[in-house]
């Protein structure tokens, strides 16, 4: 029988600007985890996830994002969702389990009998109390969120085996070249506080091997230190300790998907939405023309934006902070982010128009929505301005750029 | 005597050096390039210079600070909330150009690398009497430029003709101007080609003359044409028989090589080669027409040609580098790596060859 003052926190690895070349253009002048889906930040998808669990003390993100982007958000997602946020600044990546570890003693000032680890740039639906009320069953250090994928798509994942009845972890291996197993790890994890130690065993079996080379004594001693440098959680800590009876798996059967590049934030985009029609359907957008304009599907556009009632909006839409969309415009699976001016009978099509963009007349940004393909998704950089009539197709252009002749499959710089 | 320099805005066609840092800070020849016009200016005798900018404004201020010092003279900003065009930020800076001597001021663009005679600039312009003077150079395709329709002996300016399709002359704007303070007169506060509308009005009282520019020049707004800046730069140099440039069996043609960089035992650098501050080239290495810039490794046995290696990357061992190879700041070329005309963006690592040309994000 669990006390019922028994402490959960939560832990949300943000990461940092030197690491997130892979999301430019977008990236340039703001750090991936604010970058918005369906609307909301990035990392509030993750945070309002956690304010489900029972008895949550503390949210706390680790990073190493300079502080000062952070701190307004942190307040103001606090005071939002009544949670407490705390924004903890690395000096430098340590890796998942390395910066678990590093802040170990804020981290478990509440005592908390439960910690939750959370990727941010992880899109699900993130069953919480289930997994911890699974994960209590099954009376282990951890227990990992996992989903069932292609096979031929498993192998840019964590492959991992699972007991079928016990949901014991028998086996784990990162990016494997040959098929293992068409479960993944979906980067969402549950630990009791031994993971500390956990952690510290396996890098002090790293420190002995590592020592063994080194003939000289004196060296040894001057080179032995608590922790290595970098110590990543799935390759270093979890798959040495698969089938010890440590680790089992809680899996999921909703939809997940891992944010890497900027162009599958849309397809994120659009399971937040569908998400919000179950859960929060006020959130959405509605209209049929007449006072409003024409809603198709899911579609989140901000209070202060304002959209002409003759334009046609959706699905998969999301529309930010002060957007004006003239008449005639036609949106179709897009992210139309702060400040953006869309001008008369523009079309944009499986794109994301950045920040203080303006979209002139008749143009046309669009790309054919492959979100593999590098240029599958068009994406303008901030205050990109398309002029009238030019038509810009699966294309990536930087910030501060203005286009007046049409492109396509060109990255301008 | 007073002078100003048009910066602009973003710099986005020397991205992604522009990434880093604003245009006018980008190295040339182993000095940010607005210093090269800085200096020219101090040396015959201008005592301020404004920078009209609009981008950066605090990086700019920064490295002002230092070389204010350092150089004697002073350098104030004028910074436009909206681009004004190429005349408009004139009429913004207006109070600084115009002090109770009634001198004329200059006014250069930053994106130019020339001879700067500016001293035989005052003397025409004071001998031809007019409004304003402008210098100009004759280019091989005058149709891609703004072409000077001049009168040969007095160099009385008779037009501007934007890019003619059939041929009007060989000479276009260099974007280097001497002007009366009575210029300013003519000059609003709002967005204003210089070319287009304050030449020609000038031009029609036949007040403007031109003045064909001796020695070279170039528009180095991009990488293409900062590689061949690079080497009428260096040929320069030479035709003065500078100390600055290197010499040595390694050496081939003209390479500029900071005093702090160091260099290793059997490589062959040039022609046309400069190579900056700290910069560590290690044994076996050939470079030609190309700029290594402050910090930058380059390992043994590596071959780079026709490149820019930005600020602190490094270039592995046995690489090959080539063709308009752009690499940004802190970009990392694996070893045996072959890069054909790869445009880096800063902060990369490069594991695999770059077989045709490429933006790597």
């Amino acid at each position: 029988m669990e006390s019922s003052e028994e402490k959960v926190v939560a832990v949300i690895i943000v990461g940092g600007p030197a690491e997130g070349t892979r999301f430019r253009p977008l990236s340039f002048n703001t750090p991936k985890p604010l970058f918005p889906l369906a609307g909301h930040p990035m990392v509030h998808h993750p945070i309002s996830a956690c304010k489900k669990i029972p008895n949550l003390a503390q949210i706390f993100l680790i990073g190493f994002y300079e502080g000062r982007e952070f701190a307004l958000y942190v307040s103001s997602i606090s005071n939002e969702l009544k949670v407490p946020v705390r924004y903890l600044k690395e000096d430098k990546p340590h890796g998942s389990a390395g910066s678990l570890y590093y802040f170990r003693d804020q981290i478990m000032e509440d005592s908390p009998s439960h910690i939750f680890l959370l990727n941010c740039d992880v899109c699900c639906n993130f069953p919480l109390p289930n997994m911890l009320d699974s994960h209590k069953r099954y009376g282990g250090m951890g227990t990992l969120l996992v989903i069932k994928v292609s096979p031929e798509s498993a192998n840019q994942f964590g492959e991992l085996v699972a007991d079928p009845i016990t949901k014991e972890l028998l086996h784990y291996t990162e990016k494997p070249e040959t098929f293992v197993s068409d479960l993944i790890n979906c980067g969402v994890y549950i630990f009791t506080p031994k993971i500390f130690s956990a952690i510290e065993d396996v890098s002090m079996h790293w420190e002995d091997r590592a020592n063994v080379r080194v003939s000289n004594f004196a060296l040894q001693m001057a080179t032995r230190s608590l922790l290595p440098d970098f110590v990543r959680l799935d390759q270093d800590i979890l798959s040495p300790l698969a089938g010890k009876k440590q680790l089992y798996t809680y899996e999921t059967m909703d939809f997940w998907e891992q944010m890497k590049t900027p162009g599958i934030s849309i397809k994120c985009s659009a399971l937040y939405l569908a998400q919000f029609r179950v859960a929060s359907p006020h959130l959405l957008a509605k209209g049929d023309g007449t006072k409003n304009a024409t809603v198709v599907g899911d579609v989140y556009i901000h209070p202060s934006a304002k959209v002409h009632p003759t334009a046609k909006i959706g699905p998969n839409v999301s529309i930010s902070a002060n957007v004006r969309v003239a008449p005639g415009v036609r949106l179709i699976n897009c992210i139309i982010l702060d400040d953006v001016e869309i001008d008369e009978n523009a079309v944009i099509m499986h794109a994301i128009v950045g920040w203080k963009s303006s979209i002139g007349k008749w143009s046309r940004v669009q790309a054919d929505g492959d979100y593999n393909k590098k240029l599958g998704i068009t994406i303008l950089g901030e205050a990109v301005s398309v002029e009238d009539e030019v038509v810009v197709i699966n294309s990536i252009v930087l910030p501060n750029k203005s286009l007046n002749v049409s492109v396509q499959e060109e990255i301008i710089l | 005597m007073k002078a100003l320099i048009l910066v602009g805005g973003f710099g986005t066609r020397l991205r992604p050096l522009t990434l880093s840092v604003p245009k006018p800070l980008v190295d040339f020849a182993n000095k940010p390039m607005i210093l090269h016009q800085i200096e020219a200016l101090k040396a015959i005798g201008v005592t301020e210079v404004v920078l009209a900018i609009n981008y950066q404004p605090e990086v700019m201020l920064n490295f002002l600070k230092d070389f204010e010092k350092k150089l004697g003279i002073k350098i104030t900003c004028s910074q436009e909330t909206e681009p004004l065009g190429t005349a408009g930020p004139l009429a913004l800076a207006r109070d600084k150009l115009i002090d109770d001597s009634g001198e004329p001021f200059f006014v250069l663009n930053s994106d130019v690398i020339s001879e700067y005679p500016l001293k035989q600039m005052i003397e025409f312009h004071k001998s031809h009497g007019g409004e304003a003077s402008i210098m100009v150079t004759k280019v091989d395709e005058p149709s891609k430029y703004g072409v000077v329709v001049m009168e040969e002996s007095t160099g009385q300016v008779e037009r501007f003709v934007e890019k003619p399709k059939l041929f009007v002359g060989n000479k276009i704007n260099a974007g280097i101007y001497l002007l009366d303070p009575s210029v300013l007169d003519r000059i609003e506060l709002r967005p204003t080609s210089i070319e287009k509308e304050v030449f020609p009005n000038i031009a029609a009282e036949k007040k403007l003359f031109a003045m064909v520019l001796p020695g070279f020049w170039m528009d180095i707004g991009q990488p293409k044409d900062y590689i061949t800046g690079l080497r009428l730069y260096l040929d320069s140099l030479k035709k003065k028989s500078s100390p600055k440039l290197a010499s040595g069996p390694h050496i081939i043609g003209n390479v500029l090589v900071d005093e702090s960089a160091k260099i290793g035992e059997g490589c062959l650098i040039g022609p046309d080669v400069a190579i900056g501050p700290g910069c560590v080239v290690e044994s076996g290495v050939r470079l030609s027409r190309c700029t290594v810039m402050r910090g930058v490794r380059i390992k043994k046995h590596s071959c780079i040609s026709s490149s820019i290696i930005g600020w602190h990357s490094t270039v592995g061992q046995w690489a090959r580098v080539e063709n308009m190879t752009i690499l940004g700041e802190d970009v990392h070329v694996g070893d045996e790596i072959y890069s054909n005309g790869g445009v880096v963006l800063p902060h990369k690592e490069i594991k695999s060859s770059i077989l045709k040309p490429e933006i790597v994000m």
